[in-house]
């Protein structure tokens, strides 16, 4: 329900006269214009894509003579996109779940002012917003509990993030304490108020931290650079970088590599799409 | 620090029972202590040791060296500070541009329009494909050699030398992808705020005679309050700790670093030349002068925003 | 540590048990989460083989062909090693550095290429930071190899100058690299009518011929930066032929980067940047430098010498390789100036020590090591070993000339800027970076390096 909004409704600012669309020609210019910027570099990618890599260095932009597949086959043997693909997912899943899960408990109490010093906590939060990373003692931290160059221990990283925190306790701040009256009434228990009332209420800022939260995941490139070693659990952006540094010269073979990666997550985000910006939409401008 | 339920305030029973919201509590908050707040204040306290992060390397407590250095010590204090105010110049920027383009994308995106969920999608695309992928992206569509903007320019007597020339020239680039990346998320949630006001709101100013600019100023711009907040803070923290795009399009190279890249350069060796010392007590020392930089503007920022709500939305 | 390991540990169990407890029989659908958690680090948390099999961690920076050259090596290791795995990491030569230090850390690496050596620091350098490799020996975390018996195949200089600290060993090296020369495409100075040029008016000159004729004179890979400098070290050794002492000398005051004697190297540099070097290299990479290199129409390519198999591969003109004519006399333009490249070392702590010992051993077999200087283009460590390329052929008459060069002596002073390194100067110019004057450069160079020698 929070993700038709989008499509519904749409508000007309520009002057309701018959005279000819000025503003709407004017906005399909500039919109044109943008879409120059953003077509481009795929189009590039695409077209070098079919170049052989001597092809290239004469022209890089002249459009392909011919089609020419190699290149995709020879990147599809040289690393294993499939796996890292699977491992970006499967961080960027299992991290947002276990955050959105153990947030929502923490969220709660401290806008509701269930526990002392609710205030003092949620300050906590808002000054974690502008720490640096603490790259180093983390390291140390994950090396010390042997987590180093583990699924767990790379995913144990993304498990807090402040802002998500902030945009949840400000959005169970707009919901009505009678709320929890008449649910203490009806004898629930606190968990099952929690998870089964006060969740589904506050699914929008749920919907917008998760998609947050899951897109830094997804474009972390740092961090499995210092904890992950092992090619089996590289992320996307780890096996990209990587296949970058051993191929780097290679433009064609690179940007057939960088394609093939694309194309599933193009269709995950044409099927997600509504959810993700519907998420966005409905979410953040509560925070 | 004791984690204390308040007891008057709990409705959900007494006894063993008052102690569930403190035990869900615990695994988030925990995770939060051991996962960002304590590496953060072990990151203070490394600033002021020599540590190298390298395991079996001694561990000496030299005071206020390391800020001695990084702030004063010979013409590197001159490269940090540029580097600082490069980052703060960055994330002016970025939030500036940022915040205007996808404001006026919104607004555009806003109207009926044929095809606008295309183009909502094709400007929301970069945030998807990731860092790597954009980096990718666009040294190849800014190759000086032949590359389509080359191309554009040379029509118009200009030349570049984009990404590998000069650092002013390279960092203005940089700014660009950057902003191309993300405006589509500064975009969404405009276009979410601009969902939400209330047509009625128009149709009244309308019959009072008011025009485009005057209903975007008088009915559109306050109530986006929300999304205008939101916005602003986002970009301003997200601006000054990316840096990540630096590294993918320029690598480290005299005149063009931002402060998050040269702590993370100085502290795992990456300063250049495969010999780089590692110096993570440095790099600490360099994070904690970050973090006040960013604590400082980041709650100027927060107060400011605050301010307009009160005045908007009291 | 292993006190809040438990505490976390406790807390998650206790919101599981809380999932199934709380409420009675919840209704949510969203439980799985929790399982795919335990799951996903289940898993993998450990990667370890059964008892009697062992994994062997090889670490190594990606260039090829050496990396190929490697895992190749390693699938034999492995059949001639029943029950060894070799499981070879490939990273970037940018995070060599930065893994190889994490992997020691997490005691997570057996066999370590010790790529880019640097000299330890001297005494004259004050408190200069040591270089990583330094860093490491001094923590103890690279195994002591003195007496073992492989050492004993490599050239006793390459085991001083490239594996010793303290009069112990603890890396061999496998190769020297020459970085101050450049490639030299014979047909095309043929077409042009031009000869070789042996010195530096020389090259000024067949540059415009060359230039004159509607071909390049020279490319790069200036995207990434390095290759530019590595392009000019020629003109740094040309002009200071005993690279050690230009080092101590720039420490002590007895040369100064803006040194009317020294000015030249810096018109030199600029020369090279913006007048030698075609335009649009900025867009190259430094591999990617040398496949436009073998499109055939540039004369020369100033790079280091581990570039010949690609050249090998690609070139489909007759090509030889020169020491870069930086001088106004010829006969200061057969020096070779290069460095150390690769070498192993062991992990002190790994488990795997013996097998370590093995592969390294195995490596440092001469038939083995042939085959890698074969592959690599290196020029050798091990004195029976001999490189016949086309490369080693062009470079064997002036072989004894070889010494190590600027990078392996040199460590920025603490406090030094950022153009404190003349040695990378011909990088600082336009179109790579900001300077277009070299007398200015000088200065600022002089300048940035005096604020750190000051505070010594």
């Amino acid at each position: 329900m929070t993700i038709q909004t989008m499509e519904q409704e749409t508000r007309v600012i520009e002057d309701p006269g018959k005279r000819f669309p000025w503003g709407k020609v004017l906005s399909y210019a500039v919109l044109l214009i943008f879409s120059v910027l953003y077509i481009g570099p795929l189009f590039m990618l695409v077209n070098a894509s079919f170049k052989t890599l001597s092809e290239f260095f004469k022209d890089p932009i002249s459009p392909v003579s011919s089609i020419n597949f190699e290149n995709y086959t020879n990147a599809w043997e040289r690393a294993n996109f499939s796996r890292y693909m699977l491992n970006s997912a499967v961080y960027a899943t299992v991290a947002t779940a276990v955050f959105v899960f153990t947030s929502v408990f923490v969220a709660f109490p401290i806008a509701r002012g269930l526990v002392k010093g609710a205030g003092a906590l949620l300050t906590l939060y808002v000054v974690a917003l502008f720490l640096p990373p603490a790259l180093i003692p983390q390291f140390q931290l994950i090396l010390n509990l042997g987590l180093y160059n583990t699924r767990f221990g790379y995913i144990l990283l993304f498990v807090v993030n402040p802002i998500g925190m902030i945009i949840l306790v400000n959005y169970i701040k707009s919901i009505p304490r009678e709320l929890d009256e008449s649910a203490a009434v009806d004898g629930c228990g606190y968990f099952r108020f929690v998870w089964s009332v006060v969740l589904p209420l506050i699914r929008p800022a749920v919907a917008t931290v998760t998609v947050l939260h899951a897109i830094g995941i997804w474009n972390e490139l740092i961090l499995p650079t210092i904890y992950l070693t092992s090619a089996d659990l590289y992320p996307i952006t780890r096996g990209l970088i990587v296949f970058e540094g051993q191929y780097g010269s290679d433009w064609p073979g690179l940007a057939a590599a960088v394609l093939m990666l694309m194309i599933p997550m193009l269709i995950l985000f044409m099927f997600l799409q509504r959810f993700i910006i519907g998420g966005l939409t409905s979410g953040a401008v509560k925070g | 620090m004791a984690i204390e339920l308040v007891k008057k305030d709990y409705l959900f029973g007494r006894g063993w029972k008052s102690w569930t919201p403190i035990l869900l509590l615990l695994p988030g908050f925990g995770l939060y202590l051991i996962i960002a707040v304590g590496p953060s204040l072990a990151t203070a306290i490394y600033s002021f040791t020599d540590a190298t992060g390298i395991k079996g390397s001694p561990i000496n407590w030299i005071g206020f060296e390391n800020y001695d250095e990084f702030l004063f010590r010979g013409l590197a204090s001159r490269d940090n500070i540029a580097a600082l105010q490069r980052t703060l110049v960055f994330s002016v920027l970025v939030t500036g541009i940022q915040f205007s383009l996808g404001l006026g994308l919104a607004l555009l995106l806003n109207q009926k329009l044929r095809g606008k969920i295309f183009f909502r999608t094709l400007f929301f695309l970069p945030v998807i494909l990731g860092v790597v992928i954009q980096g990718l992206m666009w040294k190849l569509f800014l190759l000086p050699n032949g590359g389509p903007v080359a191309e554009v320019f040379e029509m118009f007597g200009i030349s570049s030398e984009f990404l590998g020339g000069k650092p002013t020239e390279a960092f203005l680039w940089v700014i660009a992808v950057q902003i191309w990346a993300n405006v589509g998320i500064t975009m969404v949630i405009f276009l979410a705020g601009m969902q939400t006001i209330d047509e009625n709101l128009y149709e009244a100013a309308r019959i009072d005679g008011a025009g485009g600019w005057s209903l975007f100023k008088s009915i559109t711009w306050p109530q986006l309050t929300p999304a205008i907040n939101t916005n602003f803070l986002l970009n301003i923290i997200g601006s000054l700790q990316a840096w990540q795009l630096f590294l993918v399009l320029i690598g480290y190279k005299p005149g063009t670093q931002v402060l998050g890249y040269e702590i993370f350069a100085q502290g795992f060796g990456q300063t250049g030349g495969v010999s780089a010392a590692f110096r993570q007590g440095f790099a600490a020392a360099a994070s904690v002068v970050l973090f006040f930089i960013v604590l400082i503007l980041g709650l100027s920022a927060n107060w400011f925003v605050s301010r307009r709500e009160r005045k908007y939305l009291g | 540590m292993k006190k809040i390991f438990n505490i976390r540990l406790i807390a998650v169990l206790l919101v599981m048990a809380l999932v199934a407890a709380a409420c009675g029989g919840d209704d949510s659908g969203d439980s799985p989460t929790t399982t795919a958690d335990g799951g996903g680090g289940g898993a993998t948390t450990t990667t370890a083989a059964p008892v009697d099999d062992l994994t062997l961690t090889v670490l190594i920076h990606s260039q090829e062909p050496m990396t190929t050259f490697v895992q190749d090596f390693s699938d034999d290791f492995e059949a001639q090693n029943p029950g060894v795995t070799v499981d070879v990491s490939v990273v970037g030569a940018a995070d060599l550095a930065t893994v190889t230090q994490t992997r020691l850390s997490a005691n997570d690496i057996d066999v370590i290429d010790m790529f880019g050596f640097a000299n330890p620091v001297e005494a004259y350098m004050g408190g200069a930071t040591p270089p990583a490799w330094q860093t490491l020996v001094e923590a103890g975390l690279l195994l002591d190899i003195t007496d073992e018996a492989f050492v004993a195949n490599y050239d006793t200089p390459s085991i001083e100058q490239a594996g010793t600290f303290d009069g112990r060993v603890y890396s061999v090296n496998l190769g020297r690299v020459v970085y101050g020369g450049m490639f030299v495409n014979n047909d095309l100075l043929a077409d042009v009518g031009v000869s070789l040029p042996t010195t530096w008016g020389e090259l000024v000159s067949v540059c415009e011929a060359v230039v004159a004729a509607g071909n390049e004179c020279m490319t790069v890979g200036g995207a990434d930066g390095w290759p530019v400098f590595v392009g000019a070290y020629g003109l740094l050794g040309a002009l200071y032929p005993d690279q050690a002492q230009l080092v101590e000398d720039l420490y002590t005051g007895a040369v100064k980067w803006d040194d009317e004697e020294t000015l030249e190297l810096w018109r030199r540099y600029k020369t090279y940047a913006t007048e030698m070097l075609e335009s649009g290299t900025t867009g190259y990479a430094h591999d990617a430098a040398t496949f436009r290199y073998a499109a055939g129409d540039v004369a020369f390519l100033p790079t280091g010498s581990w570039q010949s198999p690609n050249m090998d591969a690609e070139a489909t003109f007759d090509w030889t390789y020169v020491p870069f004519p930086g001088s106004d006399d010829a006969a200061d333009n057969t020096n070779l100036f290069g460095k150390y490249d690769q070498g192993w070392s062991i992990a002190a702590n790994s488990p795997n020590v013996e097998t370590a010992k093995k592969f390294v051993a195995a490596f440092s077999d001469p038939a083995n090591y042939q085959a890698f200087v074969d592959a690599t283009g290196f020029i050798p460590t091990q004195p029976t070993a001999t490189l016949e390329s086309t490369l080693g052929l062009a470079l064997k008459p002036i072989l004894e000339n070889y010494a190590v060069g600027f990078e392996q002596y040199w460590v920025d002073p603490a406090g030094s800027g950022q153009w404190a390194n003349g040695s990378q100067g011909a990088s600082f110019f336009a179109p790579f970076n900001q300077w277009e004057d070299p007398v200015e450069l000088a200065t600022q160079a002089q300048i940035d390096l005096q604020a750190a020698l000051d505070e010594l």
